[in-house]
């Protein structure tokens, strides 16, 4: 073992990097090339809506897509916009990781007379730049609008926050505090705190509430990651039978707890829609169709009643 | 020498767990005098001097500087009151330059802020030459030998206006050439008003420098006389209690077969060694420091390459490329640096003592405590080891006691070839004379003993045979019988004076 | 005379026990503020939320008493655990029985966390890298592995799987069960084997070691072996309590195991540490989040006083160390006292 292991490692090492860098080279001779600079691979929503922009993409057979990772850094991200420009794409959509961060780099894209796209979240105010989005206020205040309706009075609800300083975290909980816990006062936040959008973070500060909290009638959490995790502390407990649970992204599994009836409702932030929007967005500006877009997708609440549609959907994409 | 005392001591006491370590010492140094302590490991000088100089503080006493009373409570405290210390095992960083060392700590800045480095090396260059230190400022300390290292340490003392300078076994790693250097040195200190406090087991080197001896015992000081008072009897009968009859308690034994074989081995510090040695006997390696017999001992035992040659144990031919090669071989070897191959110095003396025979009380899956306890207990009692406890931390041993406990570690695995190199550097005549009769106790029972050692009356003491080594070679080979210092002197010499002639020739 | 020997037996243990006095005083504290604190099913909680990283904590421990550490431990959780899910759902679409589908899951967890440790330990061993950049560039490699297999989505829908993170037997929870059984096999193996003797040897002088007769590289082997056991065990326990495959889950979990260990009193510089310890260390940490989670404290605060904690345990580990000399002193002076 020990006089093969250098070889062993060696061949290892090799392997991998021959293997990705065989999977990341082909080449095409498409019209247009476009840029898709994701905000993190490794974040679930930013993964999936990656995964369903290249799927969109091979709809149109005049754009190459090229897709690259800011790893959730605003430097990495920044140097792969600069990169772009220099490799005179023809179009370059930003996910941005910190909007104000990106700003700058945005407009360079601009000034270099690249068509420039922001989405998810995007990047107000950059004269003649394009966005896709869907509203993050907007997704809280649907679920908002249902929850004024079925909290009880003098309800206790726990808050489940994302990353502070997140655009979208911040966003939704704005929304929920002007669409619901302004309307209603006779509501008490018994608990509230940031699990980074885990689902084992949420879980640890569920089972803590669950102990401390006499009483507990609603979850409000700022995505369903989140959400799935406090209900998962709950899960069988008579206790919280009757217990709301509100989430926003809908995600595979909060659609899957709300056919259970476990969970109340999400709202629905689906990469595809973002993906075919964004898409057709993209097509229209390299064709000169239009010169500026700023558009957002709708923000479908899912409930009981209309969850069964969502499974087809989530079926047919293979995602359940 | 002046009747006017620069630094004195009185009453004080240090406490360890389970131990006094110093009890009411009173103690005084002249000044431009060279007092010297001598005592066993643990009698308590290193702690004294330890507390002198701010490492610890005591539990009671005072201590006066220029008779005045004086807190200590660090090195630079010390420092700023003139007394200054050279440790027994120095503490250098092999990577700076004599110039960076000799201002560590205090690099003069210019007005930018930066470090002034042509000051530095200036200033450097200036007191070497007016020391007559024969180096660059610019060399490195990992090219200088022990020694040298020394001389900079009291140069530096010097510098800095010192008026105390206390040296921790000074002569334990240097060579005789170079101890002679040394003595000049202190006489010269000594003529410009400089008291020197000396700690040394080397009886014979003491008296030729000492002013006034203190022999120090279990954490006393027993006896303070004017060194022409004293007698290196009454010395030695001071520090152990009793009279020692013979300082090597060497016996004749019936020698057997060649039991280790080398045969024109070469490595990296030496060429073509070939040495053999019998049961029953203690074969001596001399030879100066850098003469090529600590490489040779540990490419023996598997801690260097062996590139040429044969090695046969028992007989048959052995290939020793790691230290689990030799101890399966019945090879054990104490190394002369223990603090680097020997100590595991945050662990047990228990765990230091087993950790070469797990076997022996790991089997089944299962560490037997009793057993290891019994089995330490037994071989500790055998040696003498003390030792408040089984669970205390080797580092906390004096040096003697951790040699003892590093000794018994490869006792109990009961080895047919011992490997000594310097095993009693730095220990006391009390912990020497065990580790002698412990020599002659194994060599009884049939084993074999290979002993480098720079001290050559220990060496014509205990071994039955003499092999000398110069620039990495074997360079004679003399049976009891033929023993002198000057024969082996001489082949030791030999060769090196050929080779570095022109460095020695001019001073 | 016999005060003073209860005294001294009170010095020994306040230095060998001071962290595990720490915890019992916490634990005091935690009582009086919440009433809640000391209900069975809140400690059950507890250890339940810390059984991952504590079991992380033992094999950090392992290796940070060698000389060495391990910062890939979240990310092979992330692979091993996305692995071990994605095994069992396979085996049950195979139609292989549940038990057969978890007995393959868990193995396939185990030996995911075995082959990225045997990697780390043949970089480090073999090719002489650094710890620190060995395991650090295996936290890359793992995770990114761990996001291809997955392309970036949490696996659903685990069905029984869940019974490692969620399961009880005895009505102890597994996860519980899992964090002893891993903390008395690594006591053991710290105290009583020669695997344990030798690490603690090597990490104290490696030299030393070396020149013991320890075979240096296989020990170190032997040791990621361990540690590759335990992450991937980790892995397999974490999913299944989270009830999803999250393969970007378990971020940073090396640093809550490295804190555990730290503060349990195992020494970065080697050669120190005990499984105990750890076990003390991590849940020290474990009552502070949970009773400031039961406290309502606020986020920002929890941080600032979980850093002050760990900072002033540590502190407090090492002044009732150093106090033993002088405490001890005192002893001897009352006996010189007595008899004069």
């Amino acid at each position: 073992m020990k006089t093969h292991a250098p070889k062993f490692l060696a061949l290892f090492l090799a392997a991998v990097l021959a293997l990705t860098l065989a999977a990341g080279g082909k080449a095409e001779a498409a019209q247009y090339r476009v840029a898709y600079i994701a905000r993190a691979q490794a974040d679930s929503f930013a993964a999936w809506l990656a995964n369903a922009i290249k799927a969109e993409a091979g709809k149109y057979p005049d754009i190459e897509l090229s897709v690259f990772d800011g790893e959730a850094n605003d430097e990495k991200e920044n140097g792969m916009i600069e990169n772009a420009i220099t490799n005179k794409f023809d179009c370059i959509i930003v996910q941005p990781n910190n909007g104000e961060a990106q700003r700058p780099y945005v407009e360079n894209v601009v000034k270099a007379g690249i068509i420039a796209i922001t989405t998810n979240a995007r990047i107000d105010g950059i004269p003649g730049s394009s966005s896709v989005d869907a509203d993050p206020y907007m997704q809280a205040k649907v679920n908002c609008d249902l929850a004024l309706t079925q909290i009880p009075q003098n309800a206790k609800v726990v808050v489940l926050n994302g990353p502070p300083g997140n655009f979208h975290a911040d966003e939704r909980r704005r929304a929920w505090q002007i669409e619901f816990f302004d309307k209603r006062p006779d509501v008490e936040i018994v608990g509230e705190q940031i699990a980074h959008w885990n689902k084992d973070e949420a879980m640890t500060f569920m089972e803590d509430w669950v102990q401390s909290q006499s009483q507990i009638d609603a979850i409000v959490s700022m995505n369903d990651n989140m959400c799935a995790g406090a209900l998962e502390v709950v899960k069988g407990n008579p206790k919280f039978d009757k217990l709301f649970a509100y989430g926003v992204d809908g995600t595979a599994e909060a659609v899957l707890l709300i056919k259970e009836g476990r969970m109340t409702a999400t709202c629905m932030q689906s990469a595809y829609d973002l993906a075919e929007l964004l898409l057709s967005s993209t097509d229209k500006l390299l064709t000169g169709a239009e010169k500026e877009i700023n558009t957002d997708i709708g923000n479908p609440l899912i409930t009981k009643d209309n969850v069964e549609d969502f499974v087809k959907i989530l079926e047919a994409a293979g995602a359940l | 020498m002046s009747n006017e005392i620069r630094l004195r001591v009185a009453g004080i006491t240090k406490l360890f767990p389970g131990v006094t370590a110093l009890d009411g010492i009173d103690f005084a140094v002249r000044k431009g005098s060279v007092h010297v302590l001598c005592g066993e490991n643990g009698a308590g000088k290193s702690t004294l001097m330890k507390i002198i100089n701010g490492v610890y503080q005591a539990d009671a006493g005072e201590i006066y500087v220029d008779e005045r009373p004086v807190r200590i409570n660090s090195p630079s405290d010390a420092r700023r009151l003139g007394i200054s210390m050279i440790f027994q095992e120095l503490n250098y960083i092999p990577e700076l330059t004599v110039a960076e060392n000799f201002f560590l700590g205090e690099w003069p800045v210019n007005n930018f802020g930066r470090v002034d480095w042509r000051a530095i090396r200036e200033a450097t260059a200036e007191l070497l030459q007016s020391e007559g230190l024969p180096y660059s400022p610019g060399s490195k300390l990992r090219d200088l030998t022990v020694s040298d290292i020394q001389m900079l340490e009291i140069t530096k003392a010097v510098s800095k206006n010192c008026s105390v300078i206390i040296m921790d076994e000074p002569t334990s790693a240097i060579t005789q050439r170079e101890v002679e250097a040394l003595f000049k040195k202190i006489l010269a200190l000594k003529a410009r008003g400089v008291s020197i406090i000396y700690i040394s087991h080397k009886l014979d080197e003491i008296f030729r420098i000492a002013d006034e001896i203190t022999v120090f015992r279990d954490g006393k000081a027993v006896g303070t006389r004017d060194a022409s008072e004293f007698s290196i009897d009454a010395v030695i009968s001071l520090m152990v209690g009793r009279k020692l009859e013979n300082s090597y308690p060497k016996e004749s034994v019936p020698l057997g077969e060649d039991i280790l074989e080398a045969d024109g081995i070469s490595g990296e510090a030496f060429r073509n060694v070939t040495f053999r040695a019998r049961r029953g006997e203690i074969v001596g390696f001399a030879g100066l420091m850098g003469a090529g017999r600590t490489e040779v001992a540990r490419a023996m035992f598997g801690l260097d390459e062996i590139s040429g040659g044969t090695v046969k144990v028992h007989g048959r031919a052995a290939r020793i490329t790691h230290p689990a090669d030799s101890i399966k071989n019945g090879i054990a070897m104490l190394s002369e640096d223990r603090r680097r191959y020997g100590l595991i110095p945050m662990r047990s003396v228990r765990e230091n003592c087993s950790l070469a025979s797990l076997e022996r009380m790991i089997y089944g899956g299962y560490l037997h405590s009793s057993e290891e306890n019994s089995l330490v207990g037994r071989i500790f009692d055998r040696m003498r080891v003390k030792t408040p406890s089984l669970d205390t931390p080797i580092g906390s041993l004096s040096g003697g006691n951790q040699q003892k406990v590093l000794l018994a570690k490869w006792m109990l695995r009961d080895p047919d070839i011992l490997i000594l190199d310097e095993p009693t550097r730095g220990i006391d005549v009390g912990a020497k004379y065990e580790i002698y009769r412990l020599m002659t106790e194994l060599v009884k029972d049939g084993k074999a003993i290979v002993m480098i050692s720079s001290d050559l009356p220990e060496l014509l003491g205990m071994c039955d045979r003499i092999y000398v080594m110069s620039q990495g070679t074997v360079t004679g080979e003399l049976k009891r019988d033929e023993f002198s210092q000057e024969t082996i002197m001489k082949y030791a010499i030999g060769a090196m004076d050929r080779a570095r002639g022109h460095s020695y020739g001019a001073a | 005379m016999e005060r003073r020997k209860i005294g001294s037996a009170w010095n020994t243990a306040r230095q060998q026990y001071s962290i595990f006095m720490v915890l019992a005083f916490l634990f005091v504290i935690c009582s009086r503020a919440n009433p809640n604190f000391l209900s069975i099913a809140n400690i059950s909680n507890i250890s339940r939320q810390l059984s991952v990283t504590t079991i992380l904590a033992f094999g950090e421990t392992i290796l940070i008493i060698g000389g060495m550490l391990d910062l890939s431990a979240g990310s092979v959780i992330a692979l091993s655990g996305v692995l071990a899910v994605a095994s069992f759902k396979g085996a049950v679409a195979a139609s292989v029985p549940v038990w057969g589908a978890l007995i393959l899951s868990f193995a396939a967890g185990v030996a995911t966390g075995v082959a990225c440790n045997i990697v780390n330990a043949m970089m480090i061993t073999n090719f002489k890298v650094p710890p620190f950049i060995a395991t650090l560039a295996m936290q890359t490699m793992a995770r990114g592995a761990a996001l291809l297999y997955t392309k970036g989505q949490n696996l659903l829908r685990l069905g029984d799987f869940v019974v490692f993170g969620q399961g009880s037997i005895a009505s102890v929870p597994t996860p519980i069960i899992f964090m002893v059984c891993i903390f008395i096999v690594t006591w053991y193996t710290l105290r009583h084997t020669r695997f344990g003797r030798s690490i603690y040897a090597i990490g104290g002088n490696e030299e030393a070691a070396v020149a013991s007769g320890i075979a240096v590289g296989r020990v170190k082997y032997k040791a990621f072996l361990f540690n590759g056991i335990l992450v991937g065990i980790a892995g397999v326990l974490f999913m299944s309590r989270v009830n999803a495959g999250l393969p970007n889950g378990a971020i940073n979990f090396e640093f809550q195991a490295l804190t555990a260990a730290i503060i349990g009193g195992t020494s970065f510089s080697g050669g120190i540490g005990t499984a105990a310890g750890t076990l003390a260390g991590a849940f020290i940490v474990g009552f502070l989040d949970n009773i400031m989670n039961l406290t309502g404290v606020d986020s920002y605060v929890q941080q600032i006083v979980r850093g002050a904690i760990i900072a002033l345990a540590v502190i407090y580990d090492i002044w009732a160390k150093g106090r033993r000399r002088t405490r001890s002193s005192l002893g001897d002076i009352d006996k010189k006292g007595v008899t004069a």
